[in-house]
């Protein structure tokens, strides 16, 4: 407090460098899940007695589902 | 939706079911069983109309209305002939992070649940305006 009035403590750069790099951090492992889901993809495998349609098709549906 | 779209997209089936699901795992190795004796859709069809009733006489039952050999079916039934493969499926699915049924894999772009056909169509047509 001076004369009355609350000061604001200037934080160092230091504080917003970690926070900074925090953020960075969480966008990297998100960014990496998806692009290794997508590459993933190309390891499915297709039993043809599964699959309908076109196989020129320009847009593939992998459909995973469950009977019951 | 593929006769919609037809020549336009395809359509692949996976296997993947859940572990809560006590009767979905024998009812997925028939639909195999039936594939390989050439009738898997009619099959598939026919599980899906008649949820949840999978026991095994009512899969037998299935493979007779669909035309197949029940003797044949039996066996390949019995003998758990495609366990492997319905289990490489469910790993397929793990590996990618696929937890619940339905998903959906549109070119890349993961869809989950059973959501309304105005939605797959506005994927689908995100899809082919990157591939037309």
């Amino acid at each position: 407090m001076v004369n009355g009035v609350r000061s604001r403590t200037a934080r160092r750069p230091g504080v917003y460098l970690r926070k900074a790099s925090l953020v960075l951090l969480v966008l990297a492992l998100v960014l990496v899940r998806a692009v290794a889901a997508v590459e993933m993809l190309g390891d499915i495998t297709v039993e043809p007695t599964m699959v309908k349609g076109s196989p020129t098709a320009p847009v593939t549906i992998v459909e995973f589902s469950d009977y019951q | 939706m593929l006769k919609e779209y037809a020549g336009r997209v395809r359509l692949i089936f996976k296997d993947l079911p859940l572990p809560s699901h006590e009767l979905a795992r024998p009812a997925h190795e028939a639909a195999r069983c039936a594939g390989a004796l050439g009738r898997y859709w009619p099959y598939h069809d026919k599980l899906f109309a008649n949820q949840p009733s999978f026991e095994r006489a009512d899969l037998v039952r299935y493979a007779g209305e669909v035309g197949l050999s029940r003797e044949t079916f039996t066996a390949c039934l019995d003998a758990r002939r495609f366990a492997p493969e319905v289990e490489a499926d469910v790993e397929q699915a793990r590996a990618i992070g696929v937890r619940g049924t339905p998903t959906f894999v549109i070119n890349g772009r993961v869809v989950a649940g059973a959501l309304p056909v105005e939605d797959f169509r506005t994927v689908i047509d995100e899809a082919l305006k990157d591939k037309p």
